[in-house]
């Protein structure tokens, strides 16, 4: 019982931890950049600066969109923590991305809609590569239960090491970095996807985000096994890892994202996989 | 129980008979809607009558009338090839004529039964009944539009579905040839029927492709004639399977995937959609393609782990995704439509030759949900058609205003091919979770890398689909419900009821009904349950509280526009950096991807010739 308390409670204040995770982020950025940084309650600050603007939408079929893809990331992160398969908890995660993509393609903004239309493009990226690595786990542990990953005595890191490369290739896919934050592309289509949401809504769209970093970042906790620290460590250095990569590169084409994921990670992570498979 | 299958098969025929005849708008519309009710009685009779499986004998005389019928067919073949021009479609029919004439001389008396009624074949009955007459009672009010030979129409879609009961419960494999060739004899009619050049063009192109089909069955007869004298499909699976001529079932399955349009004989398919939109529905949902994995179910437990299901889950997994990638690119609504039809059921097949009880039973599911959701998309696709005039998807822009209730039910159908809850999900993701317990082969690593990409790249097809028709000015103006004809709204409605419930409930469903097909098939215990209403497979759980959460949240997102209208909130221009905004946008058509399709094609022949020359052990 007490791990299902703990895992709910983490579920119900994801939002909260994936705000400070964001603001950490943010000084982490500024400080590889040599500035100081905003406080690290600032996301904090703008959460209540958003909900107290005025309301302003396009229209309301968009509006609702973003509140339900707030609503299908937090039940997302909810099924991988409290259901006991880890492939459903991958494919509930669609569900946001329809939100999402649905909500982009409804207004009449090309940025929008070009937003839109490469997170599709991410979703084709990273979708095979997840579902590669939870048959990894089941490789490694003999079950896609989260809790029997959280009890294995070994280290899933030692046999499955290409695939957690190739994962951690694929975060800034998931999260939008660069070198792959083509979605998101600021000076380019100005946020793409998020252009058009204000106030509240942006709020929600915003606060999906936070929830969608617990919801990476959990996963590459997972590759510790039954050692939390081994997991702890494996997170900081990801992190610390994905904002060194997301200050030091430049921008790609999304044909290149998918290019590399479809060529290079994929390939990769499935060779992994067929040797473990052959000499277990 | 016997009485219930002649019915089964013979009535739909004789319906179909009348209607004919009579020509009467009275006459069709209640024939055809009692035959609903009745064609679904007698399922649930034959599904729940407990003395599964059965043989039925059959008098001897039925045997030479199927032979005289047989040449009858080959011999309308013949005759449509010389009058349409058809060199390929002439040549085939010969082929098979002589083949046919080899066949009867060297087949010996059986005493085996004709007729084989198991839980699979009241499983095809219970679609066919379901999915299947619904779209015939669509067709008495759609045929009504500016459409010639409403009764004649509807007349040969209720004799194709007496026939998808037939072929579905013979043993026999020289009866499953006639009845097959039936099949393609009634999709050529359908294909045909506005008579165009088009239409004729295409029909001549089902034509000849599926009779390739019919020469791979009869080279499998001949092969099993020649091997082992068995030419029944029940003497088949008790024979040890090593000595059968692995040759024969890869003929068997060729015809398999021939049947079930998978690239490269998937031109077919797409042609068929120049013909009434009731066709499309009828040969995507519950009739023709739908043999092709019920034939591979049937061989499953013989071909299971042999080289040749291997190199059929290369083959079938590649259509899946490579026919999902090509969908990206097309731009008509129906073409869309059937190309994810192939590609699912690339899936279908892939799960039926693992063979497993729980690759079984994915197969079975994907076959169900397949089945309902392609009917329903189409039954749309028709209502856009007949009321919206919109073929194209980017003539659906906009559609939120002008169809809501028809674009809520085509997002209803999309959401069901491929996302969390539904069944066909659940396909997919039971075939994952199977195929990781075995990786040691090449093969099934693929089939997971498959899985994953063709249901990422449909995934992606959907929404963006879906994408077009939400999109929309500045905010939803005004709503218009334009009212739709009743049969319209009936059948839709009957879809859409049958897939909430369905999904709802699908734990206990797959426990209780799916299984025990599954079971029977492959002669073991597939290790699922339920709990409550949860889902069990191995040691995952796909509890209820997930599969309600996922539905309540879908069913938010696809229907929560048309409810909710924020009061207070004042709304904006979107920003377009001060421009003058576009009329319309595009979409993205990947024409990237459509260069490389000649690739795609010239790979799956590629992978054709190698299952037959190497998994058939040809040389």
């Amino acid at each position: 019982m007490k791990f299902e308390t703990l895992m709910l409670l983490l579920t119900l204040f994801a939002p909260i931890i994936g705000g400070f995770v964001y603001g950490v982020e943010r000084i982490v950025k500024a400080r590889m950049q040599s500035r100081v940084g905003p406080p690290l309650m600032q996301p904090f600050y703008d959460f209540f600066k958003l909900m107290d603007k005025r309301p302003l939408m396009v229209h309301s079929l968009h509006a609702v969109m973003g509140i339900m893809y707030f609503i299908a990331c937090w039940f997302s992160l909810l099924v991988l923590f409290l259901g006991n398969d880890l492939l459903v908890a991958v494919f509930f995660h669609v569900i946001a991305v329809l939100a999402l993509t649905i909500g982009a393609f409804s207004v009449r903004s090309p940025y929008s809609v070009i937003g839109a239309m490469r997170e599709l493009m991410h979703m084709i990226s990273y979708e095979p590569l997840m579902v590669l690595m939870v048959v990894g786990f089941y490789q490694v542990v003999g079950s896609f239960n989260l809790k029997d990953i959280l009890n294995y005595d070994g280290i899933p890191l030692l046999q499955l090491p290409v695939v957690f490369m190739a994962f951690v290739l694929a975060i800034p896919m998931m999260l939008h970095k660069s070198p792959f934050d083509v979605a998101e592309a600021h000076q380019e289509i100005i946020g793409g996807p998020e252009i058009e949401y204000s106030g509240p809504f942006y709020e929600a769209v915003y606060t999906g985000k936070w929830i969608e970093y617990v919801y990476v970042f959990f996963f590459v906790f997972l590759f510790g096994g039954s050692h939390y620290w081994l997991g702890a460590l494996l997170v900081l250095f990801v992190f610390l890892f994905v904002n060194a990569l997301d200050n030091a590169t430049a921008r790609l084409d999304f044909r290149k994202m998918v290019k590399f994921s479809w060529f290079v990670l994929i390939p990769v992570s499935a060779f992994n996989i067929i040797f473990l498979a052959l000499w277990r | 129980m016997e009485l219930y299958v002649t019915l089964s098969i013979v009535l739909p025929w004789i319906v179909a008979f009348v209607i004919y005849l009579v020509k009467n708008d009275f006459v069709t519309n209640v024939l055809s809607l009692l035959m609903l009710p009745v064609l679904a009685y007698f399922a649930w009779e034959i599904y729940f009558s407990g003395n599964l499986p059965m043989l039925v004998d059959t008098p001897h005389w039925v045997d030479y009338a199927i032979t005289i019928y047989d040449f009858g067919l080959l011999g309308y073949f013949l005759y449509q090839g010389i009058k349409n021009k058809s060199m390929l479609v002439s040549a085939l029919a010969v082929l098979q004529l002589v083949l046919l004439i080899i066949v009867i001389l060297m087949i010996e008396h059986s005493n085996t039964a004709n007729i084989y009624i198991d839980k699979l074949t009241a499983f095809m009955y219970m679609i066919v009944a379901i999915v299947g007459v619904p779209i015939a009672i669509f067709a008495t009010k759609y045929m009504e539009y500016d459409e010639k030979g409403k009764h004649s129409f509807v007349a040969i879609l209720i004799w194709f579905l007496g026939v998808m009961n037939f072929a579905v419960s013979v043993n026999n494999i020289e009866w499953f040839f006639a009845l097959f060739e039936t099949t393609t004899l009634a999709s050529y009619v359908l294909i045909r029927f506005r008579m165009d050049d088009q239409a004729v063009k295409n029909a001549i192109l089902a034509l000849w492709m599926n009779q390739i089909g019919g020469v791979a069955i009869l080279f499998a007869l001949l092969t099993f004639l020649k091997t082992s004298g068995l030419y029944h499909f029940t003497d088949l699976l008790n024979t040890d399977s090593k000595m059968l001529s692995l040759t024969a079932l890869g003929f068997l399955s060729l015809s398999a995937l021939v049947k079930g349009a998978q690239m490269p004989f998937h031109k077919w398919l797409l042609g068929a959609m120049v013909a009434p939109t009731p066709v499309s529905a009828i040969l995507h949902s519950a009739t023709m393609v739908k043999i092709a994995p019920y034939l591979l179910l049937r061989i499953s437990p013989v071909i299971k782990g042999t080289l040749l299901a291997k190199l059929l889950i290369i083959t079938t997994g590649f259509v899946f995704v490579a026919a999902a990638v090509i969908a990206l690119t097309q731009e008509n609504f129906k073409k869309i439509l059937a190309y994810s039809t192939i590609s699912l059921l690339g899936l279908m097949m892939l799960a039926a030759v693992v063979g497993t009880p729980i690759a079984i039973t994915a197969s079975l599911l994907l076959i169900l949900f397949h089945a309902f959701a392609k009917g329903f998309l189409f039954i749309e696709a028709g209502v856009l058609e007949k009321v919206f005039h919109v073929k194209y998807i980017k003539q659906m822009r906009r559609l939120i205003e002008r169809a809501p209730l028809t674009l809520m039910f085509i997002f209803f159908g999309f959401l069901n091919m491929t996302f969390v809850p539904f069944g066909t999900f659940i396909g997919k993701w039971i075939m994952i979770e199977e195929a990781s317990g075995f990786l040691s082969h090449g093969s099934y690593v693929l089939l997971i890398l498959y899985v994953g990409a063709g249901s990422a790249f449909l995934s992606v097809l959907y929404m963006k689909v879906l994408g077009i028709s939400v999109r929309k000015s500045h905010g939803i103006e005004r709503v218009r419900a334009l009212p739709l004809p009743l049969k319209f709204n009936f059948v839709s409605v009957w879809y859409y009821g049958w897939l909430l419930f369905l999904t709802v409930f699908i734990a206990p469903f797959i426990a209780t009904q799916i299984v025990p097909i599954a079971q029977e098939l492959s002669g073991q215990i597939p290790n699922i349950h339920a709990d409550n209403l949860s889902l069990v497979i191995n040691t995952s759980t796909l509890y209820f509280w997930q599969i309600l959460g996922a539905l309540v949240i879908l069913s938010l997102i696809h229907a929560l526009p048309f409810f909710v209208h924020f009061k207070n909130v004042d709304t904006a221009r979107p920003y377009n950096c001060g421009e003058a905004f576009p009329r319309h946008i595009e979409t993205y058509n990947f024409v990237c991807i459509s260069k490389y399709e000649n690739y795609l094609i010239a790979f799956s022949i590629a992978l054709f010739v190698m299952v037959l020359v190497l998994g058939g052990g040809l040389l």
